[in-house]
């Protein structure tokens, strides 16, 4: 490498660092605290219900929509979610009969079993709730949620350009080595380099999917709007009678994927669906293939499949990129791990922030900010 | 491959085995992912118990 492209790398890493250095930290608490959120939830009493006993039937569909219309019998169903961990608990979306997004609307949380409602709580209400949102969106919406995106992605630039310039670095140093007793800026050089180069690919992968993550309503929106949309548009067909149970359209949809569960049911009108077509979301229920999403069109008139289709490759992306952010899919000592590893990503970052307070000045102290910041661009 | 790579390479290919191998599968891979996953955890852990200042 040419002394002016490594010049050029220690530049981007140090830019892309120290913006994303405070939002990371925060990530590092919060991420830190919602690698548990199950264990929180329960001891906090936040979990949801999703009791039943073993052999007990499911409720049909059908009734689980008649309860939830209950809570508001101006709104109409237009949605259904299904939990892939807990098979208890149904989410369904209430809207005014004329919209198709979901801004207007309520959620109702259902025991699949029981029946039994449950409000849920508003995020601030509930520490995991609290935690997540400040997580996601530093409680600024959509707009949080693409800043904590871009973030993400000047986080994984840096790790990139870390490892790039740690080679250079290290040339004559033993890996790992640690000199406490030669100053704080050497000691945290140190510390910082071997932390960061033995995290690498863990930090890479956690960035990128929480990256890919917090994009998810563009992904998702774009696959709507493009693939989805086309599917629906090949059958215009207006509703002219009544339609058939619910019930009925998840059978045919299940039907036309062997082996699969239910994942999502869109109601005709939303804009997941038709005109006239139920979409009938379906996964598989391995660690691997209940990230896998197909989707069947589903007459809801008649109860027939009207097409059916897998979906594209981002949207696989997107549906893999959560466990691999949330290390909820290998169990509790993942979850350890997952913890361990955060915690030295926190200490990356802070150590890395006292690298760069404690760069070298230039002469005096007096001479002006910018012009020792301009000469010094090319040290840290 | 010099000097300088042959350690955070290994810890590199551990720990992209150990992502992988949960997500492929339950019971064996899963304690193939744990103890992957640590080594990376275990060097630096290591590393800062023996250099710590007395």
């Amino acid at each position: 490498m040419t002394p002016a492209s490594l010049r050029g790398w220690r530049l981007v890493h140090r830019w892309t660092s120290l913006i994303c250095s405070a939002n990371l930290l925060i990530l590092c608490v919060t991420g830190l605290i919602l690698v548990f959120h199950h264990e929180i939830q329960h001891l906090m009493g936040e979990e949801l219900d999703s009791s039943y006993t073993e052999g007990q039937a499911r409720l049909p569909l059908q009734s689980l929509v008649d309860i939830a219309r209950k809570a508001d019998p101006k709104l109409e169903p237009k949605l259904l979610s299904f939990d892939p961990e807990d098979k208890a608990v149904n989410y369904i979306y209430l809207g005014p009969p004329e919209e198709s997004g979901f801004e207007l609307g309520r959620w109702v949380v259902l025991n699949g079993f029981t029946g039994a409602n449950q409000m849920l709580k508003q995020p601030t209400e509930t520490l995991v709730g609290f935690l997540l949102k400040l997580h996601v969106d530093l409680f600024t919406g959509f707009a949080g949620q693409m800043f904590v995106g871009v973030m993400g992605l000047l986080f994984v630039v840096s790790t990139v350009s870390g490892l790039v310039v740690y080679g250079p670095f290290m040339k004559k140093l033993a890996f790992g080595i640690l000199r406490f007793g030669r100053g704080t800026r050497i000691g945290n050089i140190d510390l910082h380099n071997l932390f960061g180069v033995a995290t690498l690919v863990w930090a890479f992968v956690v960035g990128l999917t929480g990256a890919i993550l917090s994009f998810s309503p563009l992904i998702t929106g774009y696959w709507q709007k493009t693939e989805l949309a086309a599917m629906t548009a090949r059958h215009p067909e207006p509703m002219t009678g009544s339609m058939v149970s619910i019930d009925r359209v998840a059978e045919a949809g299940l039907a036309a994927f062997p082996g699969k569960d239910l994942a999502f049911i869109a109601y005709p009108g939303n804009e997941y669906a038709g005109s006239r077509h139920f979409s009938v979301m379906v996964r598989g229920h391995t660690e691997l293939t209940q990230r896998l999403l197909s989707v069947a069109l589903v007459d809801a008139e008649t109860g027939v499949v009207a097409e059916a289709a897998g979906t594209p490759w981002y949207m696989t992306v997107l549906m893999l990129s959560g466990p691999f952010h949330f290390g909820d899919y290998g169990g509790l000592p993942l979850q350890i791990v997952w913890a361990l590893f955060t915690i030295v990503t926190g200490v990356v970052t802070v150590t890395g922030f006292i690298v760069w307070l404690k760069r070298p000045r230039a002469r005096a102290v007096s001479a002006g900010r910018d012009a020792s910041e301009a000469k010094l661009g090319s040290k840290a | 491959m010099t000097g300088v790579w042959r350690i955070p390479a290994a810890l590199a290919v551990l720990s992209v085995i150990g992502l992988a191998a949960a997500i492929l599968g339950d019971g064996v891979w899963d304690w193939l992912c744990w103890a992957t996953l640590s080594v990376p955890l275990v060097v630096c852990a290591a590393k800062l118990w023996r250099q710590w200042p007395a």
